[in-house]
């Protein structure tokens, strides 16, 4: 079953053309893979499906249905939650509080919010604690809050922009193994942009290759991986040298 | 997960329990004291607080500085009164007609800003007071007949001691008035502070588009906030004009009192349960002081010691002074109690330092 579809999509800002033509399908319970180097439009295909800015041209289908047009949180009570490249904690509020605040896209009631919330902070296994200011808290965890808050909201659809990013390898491994569990037990669907290559191979059934706003080639992990023309604009040589060592 | 390090109590927003005899003193204060002057000092204290209080749910809460809260006082004191002048009306229900007024202008002021980016609130308040000001100064007969008397003000109908007009001839049943009035707004800050309304208010405040990402309609929530403010700065201008039994629109329209509500907040502790209160308790005082001694030779004093006192939190508490006055009573708290052997608090948290 398809639960997003993108057609066509563009998005020009003034004279530059930041995603042209981009097609894409989501199937339920997928995890795509989103990558490219830098500007190539992964966050800017990412904005537009969260209906932050409209596009240019093309049509985005969430579970059958336009939402071009729509509020960001309407989209979000719909079920597509995403996540932030550069963490925008609320200061103002503590960590759990924090989690709370993408609870109540559920629910109305505190206790049942801050129920929901501290089964996520379990889950995610953060550094800091409940109560401590959501400023305080390290790279990782600030990545995890993103996670969290995103997660709070029961969303069917996952974006998720470079979650991964500032983590070492162990919480990197922690937080995928997170993500399979979460597509296993709640059925949650997800685009991954992720510039950690390995990351993102173990993680997603398939990748979808960015270049200058453009789809390049969109494959199985191993495929994509050894593909020449993603070597050449984005992995790199080096990149296939050191996995023959 | 409970050993975790820095772990300690910082549930900000926990009410001390010294304050609560605090409270209490404040409740038994006119029993204790005779000097009308000291009750006409607390009576302003706890009418900015309540000012303070209104003003913090909509500013303090969710960001958009509001810089003419003077325009909602002003129109629920003008409407009440007016009604009473006019139809005799008891203000005790004018003052529900006040407030329906005042909350339909703030949806007018607020709707349009609240979808737009920027500082539109801020500008939108002031001309919105300004205009008012401008408009009640000048207008002798206002639409419909009314008698605005322009910059004469209106007087309000002395029946002596008349409590179901809202008319005491002692100070001490307005004590007792906005005494409560401050209680219930400080109660209605906790419950907005621990439900759903105040975390997406603070969160909308920290970052709109994050917030918005997370399912928060920022238009409506907002709304709400200034729909809640509006009608309480409504109560504070009925208050008004039945205690000094006069309002003219230069004073209840002004800048002046805008910003004074304003800065009280924003010392208090903006987004904070208690700041108002604290805020106000400290400048009122200072400024009923001011204007006292040096009103006559030094004009405008108390405004400018404002500003220095604001200067000063700015520097060293930017987040205003109630994280500080918060701390100094849990301190009295562990104290009492360790004076009646009980276990301090923190221990009953089973979180942090042991004494």
């Amino acid at each position: 079953m398809i639960i997003l579809e993108l057609k066509n999509l563009s998005k020009n800002f003034g004279g530059l053309k930041a995603v042209s033509n981009f097609n894409m399908v989501v199937e339920k319970k997928e995890i795509k893979g989103l990558i490219g180097p830098n500007g190539s439009g992964k966050t800017t295909i990412f904005n537009m499906i969260a209906c932050y800015y409209p596009p240019t041209e093309g049509d985005i289908l969430y579970e059958g249905k336009s939402i071009l047009g729509l509020r960001p949180d309407i989209v979000c009570q719909m079920g597509i939650a995403r996540t932030f490249q550069l963490t925008r904690p609320f200061s103002e509020l503590s960590l759990i509080e924090n989690i709370m605040v993408g609870a109540f896209a559920t629910t109305s009631e505190e206790k049942e919010a801050r129920r929901r919330a501290e089964e996520i902070y379990e889950l995610l296994n953060f550094n800091a604690s409940l109560n401590q200011n959501a400023l305080d808290i390290t790279t990782a965890d600030r990545k995890k809050l993103e996670l969290a808050r995103a997660l709070a909201t029961g969303p069917k659809l996952l974006l998720l922009d470079e979650i991964m990013a500032g983590c070492n390898p162990q919480e990197k491994k922690e937080l995928i193994d997170i993500l399979l569990m979460l597509r296993k037990e709640k059925d949650i669907t997800m685009i991954i942009v992720e510039h950690d290559i390995r990351a993102i191979i173990s993680l997603c059934d398939k990748i979808s290759v960015l270049d200058r706003g453009m789809k390049l080639v969109e494959d199985l992990p191993n495929v994509v991986a050894n593909d020449q023309r993603v070597i050449n604009v984005y992995l790199g040589e080096e990149y296939v040298a050191a996995k023959s060592k | 997960m409970l050993q975790k390090l820095g772990e300690r109590k910082t549930d900000k927003n926990q009410i001390p329990f010294s304050l609560i005899i605090v409270a209490f003193v404040l409740l038994i204060l006119p029993l204790l004291i005779h000097n009308e002057y000291i009750i006409h000092i607390f009576v302003m204290v706890f009418f900015f607080a309540f000012l303070g209080s209104s003003w913090n749910i909509v500013s303090g809460f969710t960001g958009e500085l509001s810089l003419g809260h003077a325009a909602l006082v002003g129109i629920g004191g003008y409407v009440s009164t007016l009604l009473f002048i006019n139809a005799g009306l008891t203000p005790w229900i004018g003052m529900i007609v006040g407030a329906i007024v005042t909350v339909i202008a703030g949806i007018i002021i607020g709707y349009p800003c609240f979808k737009l980016r920027g500082p539109f609130f801020t500008l939108t308040t002031i001309a919105f007071a300004e205009l008012l000001r401008i408009y009640v100064s000048n207008t002798e007969t206002g639409p419909f007949g009314i008698q605005l008397k322009g910059s004469m003000g209106l007087l309000v109908p002395l029946l002596g001691n008349a409590p179901h007009f809202f008319e005491f001839s002692s100070k001490i049943p307005y004590y007792y008035i906005m005494l409560m009035a401050m209680f219930v707004a400080t109660w209605i800050t906790f419950l907005i502070r621990k439900k759903r309304l105040g975390h997406y208010l603070l969160a909308i405040k920290s970052d709109p588009d994050a917030a918005q990402a997370l399912g928060v309609n920022l238009t409506k929530y907002r709304l709400i906030a200034m729909i809640i403010s509006s009608a309480f700065a409504s109560f504070g201008g009925v208050f008004y004009a039945q205690y000094f039994r006069y309002i003219n629109a230069a004073r209840i329209f002004g800048l002046d009192l805008s910003i004074e509500i304003a800065l009280i907040a924003l010392i208090g502790g903006q987004g904070t349960i208690l700041g108002p209160i604290f805020g106000a308790l400290l400048l009122v005082p200072v400024g009923e002081y001011l204007s006292l001694k040096l009103g006559g030779s030094l004009p405008g004093s108390d405004l400018a010691i404002y500003g220095l006192i604001m200067m000063a939190v700015v520097l060293f508490m930017p987040r205003g002074i109630n994280n500080i006055v918060v701390k100094v009573f849990n301190n009295v708290d562990n104290f009492l109690m360790r004076l009646w052997r009980l276990k301090p608090r923190e221990i009953l948290n089973k979180k942090g330092r042991s004494p």
